[in-house]
């Protein structure tokens, strides 16, 4: 290096904000790792638009942030139903995505929101389901609820998710009532079923897998996405989707209404439609896509996987969480009495 | 006349700003909360402006709508945590006020390194220092792993997910909140009344009880104030080391206003948290004045 290059760097240095100030800009609001660096830099790479990506741990305290004014965001990735919710409060801007060439590709029957039956808003980002992560040596072949349950009642641990709705979901599934229950009698006599089978309930927790493959921990509620520890260890542990029955989420990708930079927000939207995109999206995070072609792109063993890409019969027996509007609370008050049961 | 008037200019310019400041961050917040805690819920989190008394009604015995049921187990989880909170402040009293001792007849340079120990557990993000404590107390960490090498038993004891795990907790996080205050008392300890009370042939407990203890009353009542209360509300220690199973009142709180969307609610059990402290505040300071 010369002594003059000091004065070069600060002079880079000077002049970068502004030719970052002429450059076009996107703001990603996303859950933690929840899409493939890869994709962004893809994006980056052919548009020339800087994309910044922010992470948030839950559909309410992205909802929450909005709706205080968070502002400066232009893309969010809400669940279905908080894709209604979001619709329903004015915050998203029309994109008419549904009308966009590329929209064929996508799968008809995951255009799910109530509010938006024609894709005029958001675009289907990606699907998986919520089943049992289980440790090979200690849970044996399991298949469904009732063997995951029976584990606890041997004396061996289980844990579950620490979501209202994931887990009295289960408890809804086990007594044959859907998990959009509004009777108050289906939600307390599901949350009677937890209670009932609880026996080897240690902990309500996100933070299971480790713990599944350490062996501390025989089986646990979790997501699709366990398949990506299940490739790693192979002969320690496995992932299952419930016989008895399942639920499943989506999120979409939306556009907000306070986005400043709508154009560019639109261009990736109509760039994820693009079966490689999608399929570069999926080779990372092992995660169902609702664009079709896409699927015949992805690695082998990701399509292979009937955890991930079920048969159609089984996409059909695996139920979606909506929004309860004021009904949430009578889930609210049974969860409380699951907590405190013991 | 004009001196008292430039006094009180004075004392206007000196407290003022701290005195705007609390009023904005602190009475300002609070006074939300408590307006909160007697309106509906909205739909989507936040409030509706229909008043309604059902939030206090659900924990303290007349509410009994759809959404709106009075149910004992609020009262119940508040006294569990008022029982863990307890428990944590009797036993960082018993580590910290020996350690202070011995800390405070230290020499000068090694008692700097020992204090500067003390709080040296800042310096790291609390999650990770309690993620750390899940690898020590899991079926297959260190704490069982040795306890089974020792032969000191053959299956693993269950210590994660427990309500000892979460006083162990909270008692780790909050051991340099009780160790300052009892230092700063304990330092200032005389010497020679200890030494007049064995010249006056009195046994080491009668000293301990009638010169020791009293003098350092202070830093013990006011470390264990400092540490009940956040213990009182704490919620990431009984979420990580007690599984959410150990519910205590923070909890019930933060589920109330993300996951439930309830925030009156979650405000009503806040106020219950705070008058609980404040009875608490007020029992101190009355005590604190009989003694004088």
């Amino acid at each position: 290096m010369t002594h003059k290059s000091p004065l070069a760097l600060s002079a880079i240095l000077l002049l970068a904000p502004l030719a970052a100030s002429a450059q076009e800009r996107l703001s990603l609001y996303n859950w933690g790792d929840y899409i493939n660096p890869a994709v962004l830099d893809a994006f980056t790479e052919e548009t020339g638009i800087e994309v910044t990506l922010d992470s948030y741990g839950s559909n309410e305290e992205m909802l929450a942030k909005i709706q205080a004014g968070a502002t400066g965001y232009d893309i969010v990735f809400p669940s279905v139903h908080m894709h209604d919710i979001l619709f329903q409060l004015g915050l998203l801007a029309k994109t008419d995505i549904g009308k966009a060439p590329g929209f064929a590709n996508i799968d008809p029957q995951f255009v799910r929101a109530k509010t938006d039956p024609d894709a005029e808003y958001c675009l289907p980002y990606a699907w998986g389901n919520v089943g049992i992560v289980y440790n090979k040596a200690l849970a044996g072949e399991i298949t469904g609820w009732e063997d995951f349950f029976a584990l606890g009642e041997a004396g061996k641990k289980i844990t579950l998710l620490d979501d209202l709705r994931e887990t009295i979901g289960i408890g809804l599934i086990m007594t044959g009532a859907p998990v959009n229950a509004t009777d108050p009698a289906q939600v307390k006599a599901a949350a009677d079923y937890v209670i009932e089978h609880s026996a080897g309930v240690t902990a309500f927790t996100y933070d299971s897998v480790p713990q599944v493959i350490s062996g501390d921990v025989a089986a646990a509620h979790w997501y699709v996405g366990a398949n990506l520890y299940v490739s790693e260890n192979p002969d320690t542990i496995g992932y299952i989707i419930p016989k008895e029955g399942a639920t499943m989420y989506q999120e979409d990708i939306c556009v907000l209404e306070s986005a400043p930079n709508k154009q560019a927000a639109q261009a990736f939207l109509e760039f994820y439609l693009r079966p490689e995109i999608a399929a570069l999206n999926v080779a990372q995070q092992m995660n169902g896509t609702p664009n079709l072609p896409a699927q015949e792109l992805i690695p082998a063993e990701i399509a292979a996987n009937e955890t991930i890409y079920p048969s159609q019969e089984v996409i059909q027996s695996l139920q979606i969480f909506e929004d309860l509007g004021r009904d949430l609370q009578l889930y609210n008050a049974e969860w409380t009495r699951i907590k405190t049961s013991r | 006349m004009s001196l008292e008037r430039r006094k009180r200019g004075h004392l206007l310019g000196l407290l003022g700003a701290p005195t705007l400041f609390l009023l904005v961050f602190f009475f300002g917040p609070l006074l939300i909360m408590l307006v909160y805690a007697f309106l509906t819920p909205g739909l989507y989190g936040g409030v509706d402006w229909v008043f309604s008394h059902l939030n206090f009604g659900r924990i303290l015995g007349w509410a009994n709508t759809r959404y709106e049921t009075f149910d004992p187990v609020y009262i119940a989880i508040f006294l569990r945590s008022l029982r863990l909170a307890g428990l944590t402040v009797l036993s960082s009293l018993l580590i910290c006020y020996p350690a202070a001792f011995w800390i405070s007849r230290m020499r000068p340079g090694l008692r700097a390194f020992a204090i500067f120990l003390v709080t040296l557990p800042f310096f790291v993000s609390l999650i990770v220092r309690l993620f750390a404590w899940v690898l020590i107390l899991r079926p297959t960490g260190f704490l069982n792993q040795a306890l089974m090498g020792a032969g000191l038993t053959s299956t693993p004891v269950e210590f994660l997910y427990t309500d000892f795990a979460v006083i162990l907790g909270m008692t780790y996080v909050f051991i340099p909140f009780m160790f300052l205050p009892l230092y700063g008392a304990i330092e200032k300890l005389d010497m020679a009344q200890i030494e007049a009370s064995f010249d006056l042939g009195a046994t080491r407990w009668q000293t301990f009880r009638k010169v020791v203890l009293p003098a350092t009353m202070p830093g013990i009542v006011g470390g264990s104030v400092i540490t009940f209360i956040p213990a009182l509300g704490n919620f990431i220690v009984p979420s990580v080391l007690g599984g959410a199973k150990v519910l205590m009142i923070g909890n019930l709180i933060e589920q109330q206003f993300l996951s439930a969307r309830n925030w009156p609610f979650g405000s009503a059990l806040a106020m219950l948290v705070m008058a609980a402290v404040l009875v608490l505040l007020l029992a101190q300071t009355r005590l604190a004045r009989a003694k004088t």
